[in-house]
């Protein structure tokens, strides 16, 4: 019976590690080319970077001077802070509200969040740049303002979720201790919720630094494209020969920020989904 | 230091639908240590509420220190609150969940670490000012409450079940913590439970509530000894006050209570206001603690003897609860007995006349307070 279920183990731990082999295999691809030649990466693309094959930072150097990287990585970086530093303070303030305030109203703007949530961006994609444009959003403070809409569903239900496990006692204690209703947000709520804000910055940061299709609809591919704009253009446009190498490593840094930023606060993602499941 | 005044104070919720507090008025006096006990839902909690200002008062009026405060926002009350769990600041460490409102206060920072290292040492929790609220056991995180309210030198404590978390060692001794810290702040306590042995060993008064209203508002002596109603009886005491239906019967000069074939000589001091209820049915009210074992021997002009079936037995140390059947009534009787007593056993018992009390079978209320 032991051995029986040894070996059953063994054959899901197989399946598990091809699976991931496969999921990391493209990542993986990706690095190892953006330190290879040109040649190397059309003849060999599977084999490592070294001996002849190996350039250095070469294609980095390329890759960072040519097609305005620097400047689509600015915009991308410019609309992710601002989109997320406001998805999470305008919500974690519309969901605190949303759970104290009980009536009608609140309900119905709950529904409504947690709705836009299942709409897909394609059906809304139209008639959302149409207005867009006829609304002058179409420039990076406009974008960030969309952003904001289309975060805000489920950055809502997750800080709901979250304030619905604090007790009110504590901002009742905060009022008797003299807070105001912007004070007792700021100084108490919020820094409770910071193990949530942190997994839906992390997770909008993801969203909105890795998104194609709204910057390309609404920005377009002029000088206020984004980073994954400028790749796409750099991977499909133009004519003849394309630098492979210096496109491989322009994929590296376009993801190397995110995941950056994913490894230095991935602890708070697990620490915000369960917050609030037990009581502590 | 302040005096406390409800005036016809009724409290609705959901629009008026609900009635929570119909009528309420209440004087509660200078330094005085009030406790509303009553059981889940009888209002207590809101009328708490209603005075930190946390709930607003439908009809009515509500003095502190002889202001109306009806409209006046909590923080400016001059009360603090200790919340049943806790609610203590969990990102602040122990010294800023203390220090907290008087920074608001913008009181000057020395003054703040002298008030916060005074209410620390009172109440022994100077080594954990540095400890976040998650890193102290239930008691410590009760006395951070205790002192965070400590240092505001607020006109009124308030005090919502503060004491249910814990454990029964460690809620005696908060209760005399809480008890000494009183006489020691000399500040007007209002204290929420639905403990009653904690409202008797704390209170200056007890407010007995049910369904919003106030059944009766005494010393904890009064209202053991001279409960206004079956409702109050029944609340206060362990175990609860045993009521059985009697008949009230004129043997020659004096008044008897008669039930299951036993008779029970009325004292002179009760006769007068029984006298009424002649040939009437009337409740009996009788204590467990005012029941004992028969020997024999005894003044049966003051005492009436009762002979019961044990249904069971419970041994609690140096007493015996014995839970027995009269007249389709449980009753329990705490009794003192060398004797071992097991379920089953036939046992005769004394019931003490002087301590038996008497309340109308229809308005519940204590006969001769009518």
């Amino acid at each position: 019976m032991k051995t029986r279920r040894k070996a059953f183990n063994a054959v899901i731990y197989a399946v598990l590690i091809l699976l991931a082999a496969v999921f990391l295999a493209p990542v993986f691809i990706v690095i190892m080319n953006s330190f290879k030649g040109n040649f190397y990466i059309s003849e060999e693309p599977f084999t490592l970077p070294k001996d002849e094959k190996y350039v250095g930072i070469e294609n980095f150097i390329k890759g960072f001077t040519q097609s305005d990287f620097l400047q689509a990585f600015l915009n991308s970086a410019v609309i992710t802070v601002f989109s997320v530093a406001g998805i999470v303070l305008l919500t974690a303030m519309a969901a605190w509200y949303i759970v104290r305030i009980k009536n009608r109203f609140t309900k119905m703007l709950y529904y409504l969040f947690t709705f836009s949530m299942i709409v897909p961006f394609q059906m809304v994609m139209y008639t959302m740049t149409y207005f867009a444009f006829e609304l002058d959003l179409n420039s990076i403070p406009g974008i960030v303002f969309i952003y904001l809409g289309f975060g805000a569903g489920l950055s809502v239900f997750m800080f709901s979720g979250f304030i619905k496990s604090i007790p009110a006692e504590i901002e009742e204690a905060a009022v008797i201790d003299g807070c105001d209703p912007i004070r007792t947000f700021f100084m108490i709520v919020f820094p409770i919720l910071r193990p949530t804000a942190i997994t839906v910055a992390i997770l909008n940061a993801m969203w909105v630094w890795n998104d194609y299709l709204l910057p390309y609809l609404v920005l377009g591919s002029g000088e206020k494209r984004t980073l994954p704009v400028a790749v796409q253009m750099a991977l499909t446009g133009g004519y003849g020969n394309k630098d492979m190498g210096a496109l491989m490593a322009m994929l590296v840094l376009a993801i190397l920020p995110i995941i950056i930023f994913y490894l230095f606060c991935q602890k708070y993602i697990i620490k915000g989904v369960v917050a609030g499941a037990v009581k502590g | 230091m302040a005096a406390i005044e409800f005036r016809n104070v009724i409290k609705r919720f959901d629009n008026g639908k609900v009635t929570v507090i119909p009528d309420l008025s209440l004087e509660i006096k200078d330094k005085e240590f009030i406790v509303l006990v009553g059981p889940s839902g009888c209002g207590k909690s809101t009328t708490l509420r209603m005075i930190a200002g946390l709930e607003d008062i439908t009809e009515g009026e509500l003095y502190i220190d002889n202001k109306r405060v009806n409209n006046v926002a909590p923080k400016d009350r001059d009360i603090a609150m200790v919340f049943q769990s806790y609610a203590l600041y969990p990102h602040m460490n122990v010294y800023k969940n203390m220090a907290f409102a008087l920074k608001l206060r913008k009181v000057p920072k020395k003054e703040i670490d002298k008030k916060v290292r005074w209410a620390a040492s009172i109440l022994d929790i100077e080594p954990y000012l540095d400890r976040k609220p998650r890193a102290l056991s239930g008691g410590q995180r009760q006395r951070v409450a205790l002192g965070r309210a400590m240092v505001r030198n607020p006109k009124v404590f308030l005090l919502d079940e503060p004491l249910s978390n814990l454990d029964a060692k460690l809620r005696t001794e908060m209760r005399s913590q809480i008890t000494m810290l009183h006489k020691r702040l000399q500040t007007t306590f209002v204290y929420v439970t639905h403990d009653q042995t904690e409202a008797m060993t704390m209170a200056d008064r007890i407010a007995v509530m049910d369904k919003g209203v106030i059944r009766q508002f005494d010393t904890p002596q009064k209202l053991y000894a001279e409960p206004a109603d079956m409702f109050v009886a029944g609340f206060i005491g362990s175990p609860r006050m045993n009521f059985i239906e009697c008949e009230i019967k004129r043997r020659n000069d004096y008044l008897t209570a008669e039930f299951a074939g036993n008779s029970l000589r009325i004292p002179s001091a009760k006769t007068k206001a029984l006298e009424a209820y002649e040939n009437r049915t009337v409740i009996l009210g009788i204590r467990p603690e005012d029941i004992s074992a028969y020997s024999g021997g005894m003044n049966m002009q003051e005492s009436c003897v009762i002979t019961a079936n044990a249904d069971i037995a419970e041994m609690t140390g140096g007493e015996v609860n014995v839970y027995f059947t009269l007249e389709n009534s449980r009753c329990i009787a705490r009794i003192r007995t060398e004797r071992k007593i097991t379920s089953g056993d036939k046992i005769k018992l004394l019931l003490d006349c002087n301590m038996a009390h008497f309340f109308d079978k229809e308005t519940t209320k204590a006969i001769g307070r009518i």
